[in-house]
């Protein structure tokens, strides 16, 4: 039988808050972290806000050693890894190295070091480039600084998958210790806001002004965000021994792919919907047992256009109640999911499903039970989470109380290809 | 692991173009000797310390037609075109229809190591000389390191899952063992998987200013994307097997000083080699060829021959297919399995050339350990067999 899979701790670096008794706090309450945008200049690109991570001092979490190598996205994953690994009371010296792995998301990892040497560069020429900063550079490097800081020596690895990494990261996390590769994985996500993120999201035109205002009629568009979500994933054989409390069980992920437009999502959903449908059937469960919906949500017109067409067509009837989390924090990008995924650990323990908050007037087209402006509190025994990306990527994953879902029910049958379409 | 079978191959390659090619040009001994301050894509005039050798007149058009590749950078057509000969070869797609698979249950593990390169230079050179309000946005989603993988589902109809992984040199092995875990969980029928790095400008002046590669030794290029699926159903589907895969090992092992960052462990390379001989049910005595990662960088290479001299003692046979090929970083392991389907069970006299560091290459050998590092202290490695047991 596959083992079962539980959150035994968070770590979290966000614009409204470090840790998670701040984080689910600002939650719960409905703050914005949005603000002016203070890391570069924003003057010509008639845009100026975003979700900027503003006390968070790497000096307060990592050692010189380690502020020496690492770049902003990587020092707060490994800020949030050791505050996970705090939360579930985890010493990693206990640990067997090789059975800790550290799976992590991003869409950029250390693109703030690339932006320098780019600068350094096309400034300054050859001679300008700090040799040394070279190798600082590499989406593959955010994993391994986490696993030299909590001593982790199974599975280091990095899914860049965008906007939907951090679900893509949590997904395989629990696959791995699922299917007995690891005992303990620390898993999710980290982005930073780049000059070159924010010029692109401007031109591609999804930018909003000030607010970012999902499933609202006058919505305008995305805001950026950055931060760090980590999420300590551990077997219950594992989290049992050491009598830890289990914060929420992992239950299946859906994944799926629209190969339909690079950054627009489907029309009509298809992918989105298989990612959803998979997510629940796998989890042996039925929409119906679904309380809660965390919403990719970015405020697109067409994100949550094709997000409502996923909600009516899973859910039918039920205005199961929907919430985006984007509207306090923008669009962390990579780290989005993962941020998102321990917001569902909030309304597991809490019971407050967390507002969708600037939400003024409802969208005909968006018309779902949506969690307007104040946390509310609700059935809260399994939930999901869901995201899209670039690339036409789909992961959407279920969170549940622990001792709510059924036993994993064991791998499907094998997917058999179609007949065959040629002609 | 329960085996999987590698159904059939799309390469795009220094040694050119096509899985028979590369084959061919493996067993014939054939190197990518690659050119010091000279290439197709770009100005090397400055950059005497780095040996270049690209996929040599790169033509996408020629297998994917005209239309609708103005806006994709050399990475993506890269991953295309290897993607369509892949899906060919195994028999999935013929004629660009599908045969024996279904957009459904078709997808992709791809690793890639630095992502493009190219576009990132191209928005930041507009964005720092110009005006960041100047930047293309047509070529913007090309900065996402999964944009690659997700233009490729585009062309080719994937629609089952699509998944970018990242673990520098050692991530194309690891492609595969994510690709294990989703097919045995049924969330494909088959998987694309390997990996891809394309060259440009920004990685040539790294590696340069670096002055990392010994004399000779190449900055390659390439996707090198091997078609899976369950030993079973590949079976079932009565498909032509090249290789199974048996076994997956990985590990990571830090430097002792806090303040390094690069690092060739041996001991990462060892524990994963361990791993994977375990995983695969194969003791190290029935090992025949080792298809090792080592591609002129001396304190690396000196590092894996380490570990596979400690498990493997010096009697088995290791080539190196990156001296041959040139070092193509998250593509390289992928490059690896396909040497290691070129030269199992090949003579030394049918391959008079091949880039053997040790042993000699034997008729009977039938099964190979793909083996690649990483620049920080991880390794992967892969327990391969030849079709015929």
């Amino acid at each position: 039988m596959l083992r079962r899979v539980f959150v035994t701790g968070v770590g979290v670096v966000s614009s409204i808050g470090l840790g998670k008794e701040a984080f689910f706090r600002a939650l719960g309450e409905g703050i914005s972290g949005i603000s002016p945008v203070s890391s570069f200049d924003t003057a010509q690109l008639g845009r100026q806000f975003a979700g900027e991570v503003r006390n968070f001092d790497a000096r307060d979490h990592l050692t010189r050693a380690e502020q020496g190598r690492t770049g902003r996205c990587s020092a707060m994953a490994v800020a949030a890894a050791r505050m996970a690994l705090a939360d579930a009371r985890l010493d990693p010296a206990g640990l067997d190295p090789p059975r800790l792995a550290v799976v992590l998301g991003t869409t950029m990892g250390e693109g703030e070091i690339l932006g320098e040497l780019e600068h350094q560069w096309i400034v300054g020429g050859a001679g300008a480039v700090r040799r040394a900063l070279i190798p600082r550079y590499g989406s593959t490097l955010l994993p391994i600084h986490v696993a030299r800081a909590i001593g982790a020596q199974g599975m280091v690895l990095t899914l860049p998958a965008a906007c939907a990494a951090g679900n893509y990261a949590i997904g395989f996390s629990a696959d791995l210790i699922r299917s007995g590769r690891a005992d303990v994985v620390v898993t999710g996500a980290a982005e930073l806001i780049q000059q070159l993120q924010f010029s692109g999201f401007v031109r591609l035109a999804a930018m909003a002004t000030e607010r970012c205002q999902p499933f609202d009629l006058n919505r305008q568009g995305l805001l950026l965000g950055e931060g760090a979500g980590l999420l300590v994933l551990e077997s219950e054989a594992h989290a049992t021994r050491r009598g830890v409390e289990l914060q929420a069980e992992v239950g299946a992920y859906g994944m799926s792919c629209d190969a339909y437009h690079i950054t627009r999502p489907h029309p009509e959903a298809t992918g989105s919907i298989v990612a959803m449908r998979a997510a629940i059937a796998r989890s042996a469960i039925a929409p119906d047992d679904v309380d809660f919906v965390n919403a990719h949500g970015t405020g697109t017109k067409q994100n949550d256009l094709a997000e409502a067409k996923v909600v009516r067509e899973v859910f039918g009837d039920r205005r199961v109640p929907i919430s985006s989390m984007k509207s306090m924090l923008g669009h962390c990008m990579g780290a989005a999911s993962a941020l998102e995924a321990i917001g569902c650990i909030f309304t597991l323990e809490t019971g407050l499903y967390p507002p969708t908050i600037g939400f003024e007037t409802p969208d005909p087209e968006c018309d779902m039970n949506v969690v307007a402006n104040v946390a509310r509190r609700g059935k809260a025994d399994i939930v999901i989470n869901n995201s899209l990306a670039f690339g036409g990527y789909n992961a959407v994953a279920v969170f549940a109380r622990p001792g709510v879902l059924p036993p994993p029910p064991g791998p499907p049958p094998p997917a058999r290809p179609a007949a065959s379409r040629s002609s | 692991m329960k085996a999987l079978a590698v159904t059939g191959a799309g390469v795009v390659s220094t040694l050119g173009v096509g899985r028979a090619a590369l084959v061919e040009s493996l067993r014939s001994g054939a190197r990518a000797m690659g050119h010091v301050g000279r290439a197709e894509t770009f100005d090397a005039s400055t950059y005497p310390r780095v040996r270049i050798a690209e996929v040599p007149g790169f033509d996408a058009a020629k297998y994917l037609g005209d239309k609708g590749l103005r806006s994709l950078d050399r990475l993506t057509k890269l991953l295309v075109v290897a993607s369509r000969l892949a899906l060919h070869d195994a028999g999935l797609k013929k004629d660009g229809a599908w045969t024996a698979g279904s957009p459904e249950t078709v997808g992709m593990v791809v690793s890639n190591a630095y992502g493009s390169l190219e576009a990132i230079t191209e928005l930041d050179r507009v964005a720092t000389l110009e005006d960041a309000r100047y930047i293309n946005p047509s070529r913007f989603p090309l900065t996402v390191s999964n944009s690659a993988a997700g233009y490729a589902s585009i062309w080719e109809d994937l629609r089952a899952l699509n998944v970018t992984v990242s673990d520098g040199g050692a991530g194309a092995l690891d492609a595969v063992a994510c690709a294990n875990l989703f097919l045995e969980q049924a969330r494909a029928a088959a998987l694309l998987v390997g990996g891809v790095e394309a060259m440009c400008e920004a990685l040539a002046f790294a590696f340069d200013r670096l002055g990392a590669f010994a004399e000779g030794a190449c900055l390659g290029e390439g996707a090198a994307i091997l078609a899976v699926e369950p030993l079973d159903a590949a079976r079932a589907r009565d498909a032509r097997i090249l290789a199974t895969i048996c076994g997956f090992g990985t590990a990571f092992s830090p430097p002792r000083r806090e303040a390094t960052l690069v690092y060739a462990s041996s001991e990462a390379v060892s524990r994963a080699i361990a791993s994977a001989l375990l995983d695969a049910d194969v003791a190290a005595g029935d090992v025949d060829l080792v298809v090792s990662g080592v591609s002129g960088l001396r304190v690396f290479d000196d590092a894996e021959m380490r570990a596979i001299g400690h498990v493997f003692g010096e009697k088995v046979c290791v080539v190196a297919p990156k001296l041959a090929l040139g070092e193509t970083l998250g593509a390289s392991g992928a490059m690896g399995m396909l040497a290691a389907t070129a030269w199992l069970g090949q003579t030394a006299s049918r391959c008079p050339n091949a880039p053997v560091l040790r042993g000699a290459l034997r008729a009977e050998a039938r099964t190979a350990l793909v083996t690649s590092m990483g620049y920080y202290g991880n390794a992967s490695a892969l327990v391969m067999r030849h079709p015929s047991g």
